[in-house]
């Protein structure tokens, strides 16, 4: 049976005017604040895209503008670029629920590769539970984007979540520097993610770190006698749960979120909360650039 | 203490099935639930003590509690649980009110349905509160104005609205509705009738009253003559004139004197003084010479205390002729023919002054014209070129004309050893008809379809029909055929609404009987022998056509009982004087079911999703707030 892809073409086509922001400056490689592709003469020609409102009109092709009666915007190669790395977290706790988180994730993740696509960043995608899984690289213009949501399609959960093996292991496997995004629920029994992630900053990266979570991971609908079972760990605990338990539980999981917002600002990161009962439109074009990931 | 709605094993069985719903509901609402989440860490941060590993079944009684008193609070209400004896259970009461005709007759300042309106509102003021009434308005049809209402306010209401129709009473029909109503709802309770109890004279000695019956007579002392029906039909010899038939009924006690007039479009047609002896009915006859429309009035004089009937009109219709253009050079041989007719104009023309738009019948004597008429025609001997219908010989002599007397054309011809000098024989196609032959064929065909057409192989004035009876009766009959709505035979009678019963002449299937009403609608009808019968509710117009004759009813006067309904014996009379048991009786059903849907309120409100709900809404207000802080 054919499935309905993650991304669909009107979609994609508004992703087009937007760009992947960092702030920090890394040694030897060009971009920095990268507010605009188009830097001037000289550089080399790479490819066409759609021309959109507050487009530089110096740019637009008039050539083809004359032939198609359409507007087309010239790019222009810069190049070495600072590398965009992105962590996806596959781990089993993603996929709790209806899993909805994960496809939430893998979602989000595909749209920020085409947005790096269409500006000819140079992304690399790392899956991760326990430990950092097969990656995927991409780069080099848009029409490269199929094997991207090929690969997306094909992820799957499985294993516990392991922060601090997983740091560990990219940093002795990645030595450049550059942008980190991080999707995930953050949600490690085994170890402490906050630490693991300030090693991540501490490393040189500019981390942008991406919360996910369901409504039932922040507030649980039940009430009652409740057998609980860890997706990952597979424990189980029995609990009365009630009003001031689940007032309680919402605390808790509202202070760890803020403990993870902290740290990405402590280090001059970005940090976006998102519930998967919010639309992908409105996280892209809202909370992520609000938060000046991307522009 | 009793319950109005269940019996106590009813609702025993109902509380059991609830309740038990109601905990089964409850444990598995309550039961201990597996849950795959994303973490723990959460969980055990809530700091909820584990669960202990014997379950209590029952976690939160007074929960469970809360809803069973509930539901009982609610059940309670539904059975109807009133405080009091059981004798005070409310009845459900019949009441017959009589809104026939009669009822609209004057008794002094008030009219009859006035004092039964009285006598009926009385009545239901009589009743204790609790009990039931259900009003019936009994004419010819008995109508349920209201269901059985516990209001009432409302039966007063209905009792009020209620007003005299036009038919009589069908008192039979209103008990036996009664009776069935109220077995059906199998409660305790009485029949009412009140009215005046006039009906038809086959009704006076209705025994099959129920046992519960109680009559509230309306007194009755009314004198009254009226019209019954006006009769019209055009004379028989001289159809410009109308025979007018009035009916008069003296409906009262003592002899009445009258005068009745008639009257067509306001100018007198005569007048007769009539002498009424009580219950004898009477006939005055009046001709009236007019061929135009108009409206005929009948009036009787002086009025009485029911004026409904004291008049009566009826709608004549204007005398309805044919045209007929005769084409010939000798007219005076046809001219005996059409002149006797006096619902005929002809007019006669000689063939050279042949115009084919003619409107009416165009008669052609030997004569073909250049263009074949627009309308009807009759041809008379046409000649061989390019007939009507095709010749196929020309006879002399021929043998004697044989009549075919299954159809309306050759109606009543029985001319025999006629002697034909000549004639032609026609060709027939199929659907003609042969109204006349001679061993060599037919002589005379018809043609029906839009345009239709006769044509005769001979001139009967120059033929040896000339001097027979036949001859004129031949053009009747081709005229008849031609326009049937012209000459067919019409009576008006005006009437009484209600049933109509017609005696028909003879026996006739019923489709060839048609019933409508003025607007062309019809209206059902029964056909048992001889006689047909249809009903009407309401003032207006019935056109009853049966093969060609024609009776229009002009449905106008009020239909009379003509005898008055004796009850059986052991009836009771007037109004009734019951126990104020039912005062003793207090309905609870109120309190019942808002302190049922309160407590369902209370505890929804401790322990059901409304505390889920407003948990939510507080981790909602709880979450920027707490971003905020962090930033």
């Amino acid at each position: 049976m054919e499935t309905a892809p993650l991304l669909d073409r009107n979609f994609l086509e508004k992703l087009e005017r937007l760009t992947i922001h960092w702030q920090k400056s890394f040694a030897g490689l060009v971009g920095g604040h990268n507010p605009s592709r188009f830097s001037g003469g000289g550089q080399e020609f790479l490819d066409h895209r759609q021309f959109h409102h507050g487009d530089d009109l110096r740019a637009v092709n008039w050539r083809a503008y004359m032939r198609l009666d359409k507007m087309f915007l010239k790019m222009f190669q810069i190049e070495p670029r600072v590398p965009i790395r992105m962590l996806i977290d596959t781990s089993v706790s993603m996929a709790a629920g209806d899993g909805s988180k994960f496809l939430y994730a893998r979602k989000l993740a595909a749209a920020l590769c085409y947005v790096g696509l269409v500006r000819h960043d140079a992304i690399a995608i790392h899956p991760f539970s326990t430990h950092i899984g097969e990656g995927k690289r991409c780069g080099g213009g848009r029409h490269r984007f199929s094997p991207v949501m090929e690969y997306f399609e094909g992820l799957a959960c499985t294993g516990k979540t392991d922060f601090t093996a997983v740091v560990r292991e990219f940093i002795s496997t990645i030595a450049q520097r550059g942008l980190l995004i991080v999707i995930s629920d953050f949600l490690d029994d085994t170890s402490q993610c906050e630490r693991a992630l300030q090693y991540l900053a501490d490393f040189g990266h500019e981390v942008f770190l991406i919360q996910l979570w369901t409504e039932e991971d922040r507030v649980p609908p039940w009430t009652g006698e409740l057998e609980l079972e860890d997706g990952e760990t597979k424990r189980l605990v029995k609990i009365q749960f009630d009003e001031e338990a689940r007032e309680r539980y919402t605390a808790s999981f509202d202070a760890f979120s803020t403990s993870i917002q902290q740290l990405a600002l402590r280090n001059d990161g970005k940090y976006v909360g998102v519930s998967t009962t919010q639309p992908l439109e409105d996280i892209v074009f809202g909370t992520l650039v609000r938060s000046r990931g991307i522009a | 203490m009793f319950f109005a709605n269940l019996g106590i094993g009813q609702f025993l069985a109902l509380f059991g099935a609830v309740s038990a719903l109601s905990v089964v509901l409850y444990l598995l609402d309550r039961s201990r639930r597996r849950v795959v989440v994303s973490t723990l860490r959460f969980w055990v941060a809530a700091e909820q003590p584990t669960a202990v590993v014997r379950r209590k079944h029952i976690q939160q009684p007074f929960s469970l509690l809360l809803q069973l008193l509930s539901m009982l609070l609610l059940l309670l209400a539904i059975a109807q649980l009133r405080l009091g004896t059981e004798g005070g259970q409310p009845r459900r009461h019949v009441l017959i009110l009589e809104t026939s005709a009669w009822m609209n007759a004057r008794a002094g300042r008030q009219t009859l349905m006035d004092r039964a309106r009285d006598r009926a509102r009385a009545y239901v003021r009589a009743l204790p509160s609790g009990d039931m009434v259900m009003l019936v308005r009994a004419d010819a049809l008995a109508t349920p104005a209201t269901a059985f209402e516990a209001s009432h306010r409302k039966v007063e209401n209905a009792i009020a609205d209620s007003q005299p129709s036009s038919t009589s009473l069908n008192l039979e029909q209103a008990l036996a509705f009664a009776r069935n109503v109220q077995s059906a709802n199998g409660q305790r309770g009485e029949v009412v009738f009140v009215g005046s109890g006039r009906v038809a004279a086959g009704e006076s000695a209705t025994t099959d009253v129920p046992k519960n019956l109680r009559v509230l007579p309306v007194a009755d002392t009314v004198e009254n003559a009226g019209i019954r029906k006006i009769g019209l039909k055009r004379s028989t010899t001289d159809p410009d004139v109308w025979d007018i038939y009035v009916s008069v009924k003296n409906f009262g006690l003592r002899q009445r004197d009258v005068g009745l007039a008639v009257a067509v479009a306001n100018m007198p047609a005569g007048s007769q003084r009539l002498s009424l002896p009580a219950g004898a009915e009477r006939e005055a006859s009046f001709t009236y010479r007019t061929r135009a429309a108009g409206i005929l009035q009948a009036r009787l004089f002086p009025g009485d205390a029911f004026p409904d009937d004291d008049r009566a009109s009826v709608q004549l219709p204007a005398l309805q002729t044919l045209q007929v253009t005769v084409y010939t050079n000798e007219p005076d041989l046809l001219r005996p023919f059409l002149d006797a007719n006096p619902q005929v104009t002809a007019v006669f023309r000689p063939v050279s002054q042949y115009a084919s738009n003619d409107k009416g019948l165009v008669v052609l004597d030997r004569f073909r014209p250049p263009m074949r008429p627009e309308g009807d025609a009759i041809w008379i001997d046409p000649p061989p070129a390019l007939p009507p219908v095709p010749i196929r010989a020309r006879v002399t002599n021929p043998e004697s004309i044989r009549w075919t007397s299954d159809n309306s054309l050759g109606a009543g011809l029985r001319a025999r050893d006629v002697r034909l000098e000549s004639a032609s024989v026609f060709t027939t196609a199929p659907g003609d008809i042969k109204v006349a032959e001679v061993d060599a064929g037919p002589i005379i065909v018809a043609r029906p379809g839009a345009k239709k057409t006769v044509v005769l192989g001979f001139h009967p004035a120059l033929s040896g029909m000339r001097y027979e009876l036949a001859t004129p009766l031949l053009f009747a009959n081709i005229l008849h055929w031609i326009a049937p709505d012209t000459f067919r035979a019409k009576e008006i009678s005006a009437q009484s609404i209600g049933t109509v019963n017609i005696a028909l002449d003879t026996q006739i299937s019923p489709e060839k009987v048609h019933v409508s009403r003025e607007d062309g609608s019809p209206v059902p009808f029964t056909l048992q022998g001889r006689s047909l019968h249809f009903f009407s509710g309401a003032p207006g117009t019935a056109r009853v056509t049966v093969g060609d004759h024609e009776s229009v009813y002009s449905l106008s006067l009020p239909e009379l009982g003509e005898t008055r309904w004796q009850p059986p014996g052991g009836t009771r009379y007037g109004l009734p004087t019951f126990r104020e048991n039912a005062a003793s009786s207090h309905d609870l059903w109120q309190i019942f079911a808002i302190l049922g849907g309160a407590g369902l309120l209370l505890e929804w409100l401790l322990y059901g999703r409304f505390t889920r709900i407003m948990g939510k809404a507080r981790n909602l207000l709880k979450w920027p707030i707490s971003l905020r802080k962090a930033s």
